[in-house]
């Protein structure tokens, strides 16, 4: 695997006599999506804003392309792109005076690049609008366009989907798929929903008090996960005590229908056990456990809000 | 370098963009007309008496005249004798020391128009103690800070900002009072010297170079007040609460001062001190032993501590 872009070490921070994150360790590689899920108030938004340092840093070190956030701070940032929190921007000024005016801030960007970012975000229209009449969507899109300006390595963007419709999200999904794959940028995109993001990721880190407490790659196959199965068999009894028999086997009900738990990598050995038995096998259905019941399950609640 | 110069472009654009900063150049446009209209209507100054070559026999007459106006109705009115005399005295400075005098000018009214600047003060009050604290109302602080540029050059290009808009608003205060000037009352000589009172008694000295004095010691006025509003701004992020404290410090610091001028230790308060005209008026200081110099001292330790403790917060503090 190449260099990280970002690499997360270590990471504490303190308000007061309260931890707000704890030992928080994760790399970021170019062109790989990382969604950064928790519940609210997990310590998704401190971590941000440690990554771009607008808070300090209580222990551990965030490192960007090689520079330290706490001692090249200048040096790390101009590698980053951010939203932090809503895409906020001064209402009165149009998108174009918005853009123009960080532009200003980072060096050699030209009124040709601006153009391009607004392409690409797709806000050609609205440019000379002034933002206090944006939609949230739209904001959400200049909020990107901002960030893009400097063509940054690192991309974070802290809650994107937030107050979008369904197609909004599509939208943003679109482009963040497109910057990582076509420009190798990484992304981290952090959410309390997880279903939001979840088609958008590479890879995703849940936190939950602090704590980073699964990483999960999306892209590689489950096969050793746990299968929920059920089966549509004749004679129900006879299958049963067969189920019983065999190891790594957990009937789970036998009422209304028959359902077990097993490795994925057993159901066809399942399968040909029963046929051997003279069992007459009409389905096998298996239920995968979606990404959603495991995040729920992980962090051990329902997240309402 | 390039790079504050654009920050405070960025800070300039910033502010002009908003109507609300238009309509104070509206305001002040409408005070120095107000002030031409009061001076018409109350007839408060002697605009009609111009001078020809022959000043010299013209300003002796006068002062017969005013003299003569003393003894027949000077008993009925006390007054008279006191504003005569005053005349009498300048009248006879201009002769003794042959000064030709060109009676009301534009120069005049803008050296009377001195008051006008308290509405600098104001907006410069609330520009500066919006600067800091309105980013953060706006939420955009979080996208300030962000970029390749350390907080304390985004601090300085605030500050410039805001030294730059008071100096620009007082520029255009000026030229209105000019052109007003010019239009209601003409322009006789371009520089005339003119009387003016210092504490040794009357004096005289050319007219732009009173302009720049006595508008020069308002802007330092304003500076101090721009720059506590700035610190309170940057401290405490709450644009409404250095508004305020500014505005009342700019209405009751300087008779606060004067209240407790009794004690010697009063006069190392900053109002006893911001107000550097004192030293040019036969009215003085607070206390005798205070100087110009002790003034400008005390005004810059002031100053220092006001913009270490606005770089001190804005660098250290957490932005959440």
């Amino acid at each position: 695997m190449s260099d990280a872009t970002m690499k997360v070490i270590d990471l504490h921070k303190d308000i007061g006599r309260k931890q707000i994150i704890r030992n928080l360790n994760f790399e970021i590689h170019p062109g790989e999506v990382f969604g950064f899920i928790g519940p609210n108030g997990a310590g998704k938004t401190t971590t941000i804003r440690m990554m771009v340092g607008l808070i300090g840093i209580t222990k551990g070190d965030v490192v960007i392309k090689g520079h330290s956030i706490k001692k090249e701070y200048r040096k790390a940032i101009s590698e980053v792109g951010a939203i932090v929190e809503n895409p906020e921007m001064y209402p009165f000024m149009t998108g174009w005076q918005n853009l123009k005016h960080f532009a200003r801030m980072s060096n050699g960007i030209t009124d040709e690049r601006i153009r391009e970012v607004i392409k690409l975000v797709g806000l050609d229209k609205a440019i000379g609008t002034k933002v206090g009449k944006y939609s949230l969507g739209m904001r959400q899109r200049l909020g990107i366009a901002q960030a893009l300006l400097h063509s940054p390595s690192v991309l974070i963007l802290d809650e994107p989907t937030n107050g979008l419709d369904p197609a909004g999200i599509r939208e943003i999904r679109r482009y963040i798929r497109r910057l990582a794959v076509e420009e190798n940028v990484s992304v981290i995109v952090s959410s309390h929903l997880l279903s939001e993001i979840e088609l958008m990721c590479d890879r995703i880190g849940i936190i939950k008090n602090g704590k980073l407490i699964a990483t999960n790659d999306l892209n590689e196959e489950n096969d050793t996960d746990t299968a929920i199965v059920n089966l549509d068999v004749n004679p129900k009894e006879e299958a049963i005590k067969v189920l019983r028999t065999m190891p790594n086997i957990e009937v789970l009900e036998t009422v209304d229908r028959l359902q077990v738990q097993l490795k994925r990598d057993d159901i066809p050995h399942l399968v040909t056990t029963m046929v051997h038995r003279d069992i007459e096998v009409y389905g096998v259905n298996v239920t995968q456990t979606t990404l959603e019941d495991r995040f729920l399950e992980m962090i051990g609640e329902n997240v309402i809000d | 370098m390039t790079k504050l110069f654009d920050l405070v472009r960025n800070e300039l654009a910033k502010i002009y963009v908003l109507k609300s900063t238009w309509v104070m150049y509206l305001f002040l446009v409408a005070l120095v007309i107000f002030s031409l209209i009061m001076n018409t209507v109350t007839d408060s100054v002697d605009s009609e008496t111009t001078y020809t070559d022959d000043w010299e026999t013209e300003l002796q007459e006068e002062n017969q005249t005013l003299m003569e106006e003393i003894e027949t109705e000077g008993e009925d009115d006390p007054f008279i004798e006191s504003t005569n005399m005053t005349l009498i005295e300048e009248n006879t400075y201009h002769l003794e020391n042959d000064i030709r005098p060109y009676g009301y000018n534009a120069g005049t009214f803008v050296l009377d128009n001195l008051f006008t600047t308290s509405l600098v003060s104001l907006f410069a009050i609330i520009i500066a103690g919006g600067i800091v604290a309105n980013e953060f109302r706006w939420g955009t602080i979080k996208q300030l800070l962000i970029r390749p540029i350390s907080r304390s050059t985004i601090l300085l290009s605030k500050y410039i900002a805001v030294l730059l808009f008071t100096l620009l608003t007082l520029l255009f205060l000026i030229a209105t009072s000019v052109i007003v000037g010019l239009i209601a009352y003409g322009l006789p000589a371009i520089n005339p010297e003119i009387i003016v009172n210092r504490p040794e008694g009357m004096a005289s000295n050319g007219m732009l170079s009173e302009i720049f004095m006595q508008y020069g010691f308002k802007v330092l006025n304003i500076i101090v007040l721009a720059t506590f509003g700035f610190m309170i701004s940057s401290i405490f992020r709450s644009s409404a609460l250095a508004i305020g404290l500014s505005m009342f410090l700019m209405f009751v610091g300087t008779t606060a001062a004067q209240a407790l001028a009794q004690y010697a230790w009063s006069k190392y308060i900053l109002f006893a001190n911001t107000d550097l005209s004192v030293y040019f008026t036969p009215y003085g200081p607070i206390r005798e032993e205070m100087t110009v110099g002790f003034s400008v001292g005390v005004i810059a330790v002031y100053m220092v501590i006001f913009i270490i403790a606005s770089w001190a917060v804005f660098t250290k503090r957490d932005v959440a």
